[in-house]
């Protein structure tokens, strides 16, 4: 039996009276590799909020290596990372820059200063940018100037410069090519240190629409008005599941 | 005919009327005797006096000038920045505040910023005597408020999805803080820093004719002297340092790509912070306490303000504010409009730029010299200044305005004056009264000033309570001062969200 490291325990959130998440009761195991499945509006983005901690849910409880979320230290929260639908990367920062902000947890404020002063070392930032196939000429440019893809490359370098064993991501294949995909698919499911696999495996949950990348997950999950319709293994995912939720 | 419509472009027009109670006075109490000293005033325009000696007083007072001006520049705009940053929303989210701190410092710095510095160097200078460093400590007063507010707007600006993501990632909450507000902050230094420059060189310039020191001191003496051409040398001076720092702004441009300069002005800052706390250590414990135990003695238990003079105080205060902003408001588009040949224009041009360029105070002087004190004479000067600097405002507008309008309807033979009128002005009247709102901010802060010389309102109370110490008086005229300015600018507020 794995072990868990993400649950969520009757986990509702309102907002403005209107219920965005209905008693939602999730547990991701360690390892687990999660496609988060629901129509627009169904609360996906939203459930991934709670997960991480930026949405506080109006009832129930997050847990996270079984303490309650809001007991952890901020080392312990910062062991998740978030690739989010609309990025949020600062737009006036160069890409380099934002993609070095993922490492700030890990390092101290005079890091954070040489960072905004581009006088720190970017060489962890660039690797994780070729990574990402981004091409050097943007290391310098700002977000504001970049395409939709290049931003969405480098929200994801910004996620997986963090080297954390828990990643979500809201559909990070936005704006991407085929080939793209692949390549960023790849990156996100390989687990952050090859020779550390059996210790501490990837876990990932990942939002998205396309059907045709299902292949590489091994559990769905689908979301419908904020209720969890199903939780199941992909092998056993059948036409009449899908139905329920589209 | 037509009925009169209230639109904006007749609001613009319409706070004339207070001319008619204004000239009214004014008329009254004209006095023909100072008319030809008036007329020297003016001759000497053209002919102020140049020798070396003069010169060299020049350089010299100009250079106090600037000193004082840049240095409370320099400290204005840091501090301002540091408590912009410790007011602003995105600080206490970051570090969990309780809103009720926010709401405490900002209520704190809108009560320092509705005080004018010129009403801090008087009371400095009473406590403390003359002194170079009071006129840098009265603009650091105000203008730290003043700038920190601008800052703290720009930090709203913040996006709060990038405050979630930085959160998420769990950074250090210094680290966070930086990451977010590096930006906001740095284009407030560019957009503002030069803008605010120029606003503490003009500042220390008014309080020199209160006698703090540098050029506005000079003005002042050679006024009192009557020796007008001086004085014009002085103003000439004054003109030329204002136009060609104007210029030089111009083509100043921040890089912040460069690694050298950035580390440059992180010195500086760091400099400056560790220079001013310690001149602050010092200058607290270097007070002369002997005017302090003067003043405790001297302290009255009650005061002779009856309740129905300081109403009437307060209330000369807020009309003295109304008639000033009707004239700053209605003067320019009026002139600008009845005038608008080309040549007209220069001179408009020419007398607005004089109007903005000679302190109030010295503008107030001169019209007594044929005119009585009287609030109108206080309102027509402060309207007159204020006028000058809308007009400068409305003429940038009007110049980069698309003229298609315009030209159409004088091909259809509508008269000049009022295609000008339908075509032009009355596309800018919105924006232009929404930027008179917030002049109008400003006009209340400076009834102080023109109070003080021209014997109304509260200024004068104020300057009367501090030369007999009585320091309660004192007390109650800055808590009225700061009331009316925080009420006008809550009216102002509501104005100018109904304006955009
Ligand atoms: N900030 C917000 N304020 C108000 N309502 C919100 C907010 N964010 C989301 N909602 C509502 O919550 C519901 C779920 O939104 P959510 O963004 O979680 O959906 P989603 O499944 O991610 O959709 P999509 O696939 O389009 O991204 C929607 O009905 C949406 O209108
Ligand atoms: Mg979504």
């Amino acid at each position: 039996m794995n072990k868990t490291v993400l649950e969520l325990k009757n986990i509702s959130y309102k907002y403005k009276n209107n219920l965005i998440l209905n008693k939602v009761n999730l547990k991701i195991n360690s390892g687990e590799k999660i496609a988060l499945l629901g129509k627009s509006g169904s609360g996906k983005t939203t459930l991934i909020s709670v997960l991480n901690g930026t949405i506080k849910p109006t009832q129930g409880e997050v847990k996270l290596f079984n303490e309650s979320f809001e007991e952890l230290d901020r080392k312990q929260k910062s062991k998740i990372t978030t690739i989010w639908q609309d990025l949020r990367l600062i737009g006036d920062l160069s890409a380099e820059q934002n993609v070095n902000c993922g490492l700030l947890a890990k390092n101290n404020f005079f890091f954070a200063f040489k960072n905004l002063l581009n006088i720190s070392s970017f060489k962890k930032a660039h690797k994780y940018m070729e990574l990402c196939r981004l091409h050097n000429s943007i290391y310098d440019k700002k977000i504001r100037k970049l395409s939709g893809g290049q931003k969405q490359r480098v929200a994801i370098a910004r996620s997986l410069i963090q080297e954390s064993n828990i990643l979500l991501a809201d559909e990070p294949f936005n704006n991407l090519d085929p080939k793209l995909i692949t390549t960023i698919k790849n990156l996100m499911l390989e687990s952050v240190d090859k020779n550390d696999t059996k210790k501490s495996p990837k876990t990932i949950l990942v939002a998205l629409h396309r059907l045709d990348l299902l292949n590489d997950f091994d559990k769905v999950i689908g979301i419908r008005d904020g209720k969890i319709f199903f939780n199941i293994k992909r092998n056993n995912l059948k036409k009449i599941h899908l139905e329920k939720i589209y | 005919m037509n009925k009169l419509k209230l639109n904006y472009t007749s609001l613009s027009f319409l706070p004339i009327l207070v001319c008619i109670p204004l000239g009214y006075q004014l008329i009254n109490n004209i006095h023909f005797g100072g008319f030809k000293l008036f007329q020297e005033f003016l001759i000497s325009a053209f002919n102020p006096k140049i020798d070396n000696e003069i010169i060299i007083t020049v350089i010299k007072r100009l250079n106090e000038t600037i000193l004082i001006g840049f240095f409370s520049w320099l400290v204005s705009i840091i501090f301002g920045a540091f408590f912009g940053i410790i007011s602003s929303n995105i600080f206490y989210k970051i570090f969990n505040i309780p809103n009720f701190f926010y709401r405490t410092i900002r209520f704190f710095l809108t009560i320092i910023r509705s005080i004018h510095e010129v009403v801090w160097g008087i009371i400095l200078m009473q406590i403390y005597g003359i002194n170079f460093s009071i006129g840098i400590i009265a603009i650091c007063i105000p203008y730290i408020a003043v700038n920190s507010k601008v800052f703290a707007e720009q930090l709203e600006t913040i996006d709060y999805k990038s405050f979630e993501s930085i959160n998420q990632i769990n950074a250090p909450k210094f680290s966070s803080l930086l990451t977010l507000i590096w930006n906001p902050i740095i284009n407030t230094f560019k957009n503002f820093g030069l803008y605010r420059l120029e606003c503490s060189i003009r500042s220390s310039v008014i309080l020199g004719l209160f006698g703090i020191g540098g050029i506005g001191t000079s003005i002042f003496l050679s006024f009192q002297t009557l020796n007008f051409r001086e004085l014009w040398t002085y103003l000439w001076s004054l003109a030329i340092l204002i136009i060609l720092s104007g210029l030089l702004f111009k083509k100043i441009k921040f890089n912040t790509k460069n690694k050298i300069l950035s580390i440059f002005f992180i010195a500086v800052f760091f400099i400056t912070i560790l220079f001013s706390f310690s001149y602050f250590l010092y200058f607290i414990f270097n007070i002369n306490f002997e005017n302090f135990n003067s003043v405790s003695s001297l302290f009255k238990s009650s005061s002779d303000l009856g309740l129905f003079d300081f109403f009437k105080l307060i209330l000369e205060t807020i009309i003295l504010s109304l008639l000033s902003t009707g004239i700053a408001i209605s003067l320019p588009p009026l002139v600008i409009g009845i005038f608008n040949s080309k040549s007209s224009k220069f001179f408009i041009k020419i007398f607005a730029f004089l109007l903005r360029l000679i302190p109030t105070p010295v503008i107030l002087l001169t019209l007594l010299t044929f005119n009585n004190p009287s609030l109108s004479l206080a309102a027509l000067t402060l309207g007159l200044h204020n006028a000058g600097i809308t007009s400068k405002l409305l003429f940038t507008n009007l110049d980069s305005q698309d003229k298609r309008n315009y030209i159409a309807m004088k091909s259809l033979g509508i008269s000049k004056k009022t295609s000008w009128l339908l075509g032009l002005f009355s596309q800018q009247a919105k924006s232009y009264l929404a930027y008179c709102a917030y002049r109008s901010d400003i006009i209340i802060r400076e009834t102080a000033i023109v109070g003080v010389i021209g014997s109304v309102g509260l200024g004068w109370q104020l300057q009367e309570s501090l030369s007999s110490f009585a320091w309660q008086e004192v007390t109650i005229v800055l808590i009225a001062y700061s009331s009316i300015a925080i009420v006008g600018e809550l009216i102002n507020g509501k104005i100018k969200n109904s304006l955009t």
